[in-house]
């Protein structure tokens, strides 16, 4: 019995790698695999470095700027005199988060009926109403504000709309998915108590799936501030169009003092919309279903 | 090599776990310690593997380093050479699940290369054959390119077993190996160990919950209560009075009933005597 | 009225209990009613103060959507199917530069979620509370990733353009920067939810932290960070066309142009391309995590 590495000779080697020859290394299928994925990762992001010019002296005189001309050039922020006006704009950041995830919740709910399989007997509506939101959740809240400020002019409205069209979309999915996946028990209840598909929906969806979309919805809300934050740099109203009116304006100390305005907004409006899911739903751990739908 | 552990301490806050333990381990025993749990053995074997670093005391090693060396004090390469030198089989036998059993077992070369060349998974065919070798003394080759979590919890510990006799080890540590096992994987465990502490003269210090596994299978038990040593000497020295004060029978009022820790320690005396009689034993004595 | 006397006591408590309860339940409906009646309250205070800071009005909208409609129609130039080949062809005029402008897209997002993930993944080992060491670099790791996640990728576009001028490399730092604050933060978790155990086993066996680190930790978890990686590479594409509204390289920029000299045509066709490019990830996206992810093996 060898129970020492050093009496291990090179015909134990053999005879071990001809018995068990995957021991001693994959088969050269699937190490040539594994190779060429991570050749072909590695060129690609050699190729897009070269492309963009990230191996260029440029790049470092870049990264020399960002540190000389940009940041230094942030700090200390100023503009507190301007403090009100700030305020009042991120008042209406929130505005417009607001009531774009109200109007898109509104929208959506009873459309996400149309989109769940187990409403729906008719196929084609209910994937073309799925597709239809996924088309609507394809395009980015700033392309959907771009496009809105030319319809109905420069201002919130066209914010409001923007994330209005977005959370439709987003909406439809979630909600339906939650439909889809509630107790069919509860609403063979309600139809043995003689309910016509009204009172199915009333007193057998409604009551399963509401906590859910509450819990959702505020999720939401949370995550439009942000959004709304930014959709004034394309003139939709909100904070952004002062942060991106300071920027351009090379008046970085006041845009730091925006940016720190804005990440102090969205600290607070997560607290508060966490303590509301936990008060109002008894929803303590976030659902990672959601994380997962959305851009954190 | 010896080992000769000196008034060793560990404190938690203000929980002593193990209070000042002293005792020598001479070349090629098999120890069984018994106790409670909450006894302190865990703590004691995590100290001499440094996996918990001790309050106070000593550890000397002689014949490991080129000089005797306090464990209690090493640091960086050194403690690791000793970690290496010093193999540890746990109850949850805690190998990498998503990893195969090779790999698992081939981890235990990791601190004879240079970090880069192990952290590349460059082991020698030396390494290689020499692990396969030792999957084959406990009978695990067929399952050497499986994942560890496809195995049952007796192959997880004959593959940690395993990759503790891949590093080469002074000396063998088991914590509890055979708590999470039922009793024909026990055996088959245990038998293991005993026969690398015959085979290859390997020292091993084994955690036991049931007294009579450690009656069964080891030359010495010492015996822990409240973090000190209550009894340390022949199995058949170990009176049942003694065995009753190591488990803390007898403490509790008349009417109160005993501490199930207690009930299970003696329950399973018996049956584990019987297990040894079953046929599997034998047939498993046979392998390597 | 019939009554047993025997029933009698068992009776009079029965109805203690109930009344008891009956009691109870209304002041447990009570308090509901009016927690559910001061939320609604609030809420609809908030919604009012929310339409007047506003300035809602659904005449402004309603008057909007003739022009929407407008805007909408000249999106989409009449294509006859007799001439089909030109028509398209006149329609997507420009198909050379918003295709290269499509792949430069594609490629930011690329490159922007290897560099964002690699970057936050090596500081997640830091920002988990069970793997860092020293408190003050934990505290650091958090911070740095929940700075880099708050401020919105078109800010830190704006931003880098001014260092990098126009183009796609701002666009790819900007990403980036987003990239490893939100990988950062979910690896992070993923790297607290691991189990200790072979850590134990590596370090019993005289490993040190990188090995615990590569063969205790990252087989735990790259599953996930992969199926992550995925996922936020679909978010990347839709954030690398937008980040060209502020110069930051990428279809975006073309969009902004077509909108800003009010070219519909033009409007119509890039947002065909972009939305036919998402769709076409997302679904391809998906494959891949699903078949990638389910028989991947990382043992040798």
């Amino acid at each position: 019995m060898t129970s020492q590495l050093i009496e291990i000779t090179e015909a134990d080697i053999a005879e071990e790698r001809a018995r068990n020859p995957g021991a001693f290394a994959a088969p050269l299928r699937e190490r040539m695999k594994a190779w060429m994925a991570w050749v072909a990762a590695t060129a690609l992001t050699l190729f897009c470095l070269h492309r963009f010019g990230f191996l260029s002296g440029d790049f470092l005189h870049g990264v020399a700027k960002f540190g000389d001309t940009v940041i230094s050039q942030m700090f200390p922020p100023t503009g507190y005199e301007s403090l009100g006006m700030f305020l009042k704009a991120i008042g209406e950041t929130v505005a417009m988060a607001l009531l774009g995830t109200l109007l898109g919740a509104v929208v959506a709910l009873p459309l996400s009926f149309l989109a769940a399989k187990n409403m729906t007997r008719s196929r084609p509506i209910q994937f073309g109403t799925r597709r239809g939101a996924d088309l609507l959740r394809s395009f980015d809240y700033l392309i959907w504000a771009l496009i809105f400020v030319r319809a109905v002019g420069l201002g919130p409205l066209a914010g409001i709309m923007a994330i209005a069209i977005v959370e439709i979309g987003t909406f439809i999915k979630l909600y339906s998915e939650a439909i889809e996946n509630l107790d069919r028990k509860q609403i063979d209840g309600v139809t043995s108590l003689g309910g016509n598909g009204m009172h199915r929906i009333w007193f057998g969806v409604l009551p399963q799936v509401l906590p859910m979309m509450l819990s959702n919805t505020l999720y939401m809300f949370e995550h439009n501030v942000r959004s709304a934050s930014i959709l004034g740099i394309v003139g939709a109203g909100g904070i952004g169009f002062l942060l991106g009116d300071r920027l351009r304006a090379y008046e970085l100390r006041e845009a730091c003092l925006i940016i720190i305005l804005v990440v102090l907004t969205v600290y607070a409006i997560d607290y508060l919309s966490k303590f509301l899911r936990e008060q109002l739903i008894g929803d303590h751990k976030r659902r990672e279903p959601i994380d997962d739908a959305v851009q954190v | 090599m010896a080992l000769k552990i000196e008034k060793l301490s560990k404190a938690f806050g203000d929980l002593v776990a193990v209070n000042d333990v002293s005792f020598d381990v001479p070349a090629g025993q098999m120890i069984g310690i018994i106790g409670r749990s909450g006894a302190g053995k865990s703590t004691l074997l995590r100290m001499i593997n440094r996996l918990a670093d001790p309050t106070s005391g000593r550890i000397l090693v002689e014949g490991v380093f080129d000089a005797p060396v306090d464990v209690a004090k090493l640091k960086g390469k050194r403690l690791r050479q000793w970690r290496a030198q010093c193999a540890m089989v746990f109850q949850q036998f805690n190998l990498v699940p998503r990893l195969t059993v090779m790999t698992n077992v081939l981890m235990a070369r990791i601190s004879y290369h240079p970090t880069l060349r192990s952290l590349l998974l460059l082991f020698t065919p030396k390494d290689r054959a020499f692990t396969i070798r030792a999957l084959q003394r406990l009978d695990m080759v067929s399952h050497a390119l499986h994942r560890a979590d496809e195995l049952s919890g007796g192959q997880q510990q004959r593959v940690a077993i395993a990759r503790a006799l891949v590093q080469e080890p002074k000396i063998l540590l088991a914590d509890e190996p055979i708590a999470s096992l039922d009793l024909r994987n026990a055996t088959i465990v245990m038998d293991a160990l005993r026969r690398i502490n015959r085979e290859d003269g390997i020292t091993v210090i084994c955690n036991l919950h049931l007294l009579q596994t450690a009656k069964d299978y080891c030359d010495r038990i010492i015996g822990m209560r409240k973090g000190e040593i209550v009894f340390d000497g022949k199995p058949s020295d170990l009176s049942d009075a003694m065995a009753r004060e190591i488990y803390g029978v007898g403490e509790h009022g008349a009417g109160e009933p005993a501490d199930d820790d207690v009930e299970l320690a003696f329950t399973a005396t018996q049956t584990s005597t019987s297990a040894a009689a079953e046929p599997g034993h034998e047939k498993v004595a046979k392998v390597g | 009225m019939v009554t047993n006397p025997n029933a009698g006591p068992d009776v009079s408590v029965a109805r203690g209990v109930v009344a008891r309860f009956e009691k109870q339940y209304a002041v447990y409906r009570r308090k509901k009613q009016v927690t559910m009646a001061l939320f609604g309250g609030v809420f609809a205070l908030c919604v009012i103060a929310a339409l007047i800071t506003t300035k809602f009005s659904l005449w402004t909208l309603v008057e909007g959507i003739p022009r929407a409609s407008e805007f909408l129609a000249r999106m989409l130039p009449p294509i006859r199917l007799g001439t089909f080949g030109q028509d398209f062809s006149a329609w997507y005029w420009g198909a050379g530069e918003w295709f290269n402008s499509l792949l430069n897209t594609l490629l930011m997002a690329y490159l922007a979620t290897i560099l964002g993930t690699l970057i936050g993944g090596a500081i997640s080992f830091f920002a988990a509370r069970n793997l860092a060491h020293n408190y003050l670099v934990y505290w650091i790791a958090r911070r740095v990733l929940e700075i880099a996640r708050t401020v919105p990728d078109i800010v830190w576009a704006l931003l880098f353009v001014f260092a990098f001028g126009i183009g796609p490399v701002a666009g790819v730092l900007a990403i980036t920067t987003h990239t490893l604050g939100a990988q950062g933060k979910l690896f992070a978790e993923v790297n607290e939810n691991i189990s200790p155990l072979p850590l134990d086993g590596i370090r019993a066996s005289g490993g040190n932290w990188f090995h615990e680190m590569r063969f205790g930790v990252l087989p735990q978890v790259l599953p996930n960070y992969l199926s992550y990686t995925f996922w936020r590479f679909e978010l990347n594409v839709r954030s690398a066309t937008i980040v060209g509204f502020v110069g930051a390289g990428g279809i975006g920029h073309d969009l902004f142009t077509a909108v800003q000299l009010l070219y519909f045509a033009d409007v119509g066709a890039i947002l065909l391309i972009i939305v036919a490019t998402i769709m076409a990830i997302d679904m391809l996206s998906e494959k891949i995590r699903h078949s990638a992810i389910g028989k991947a093996s990382f043992s040798h």
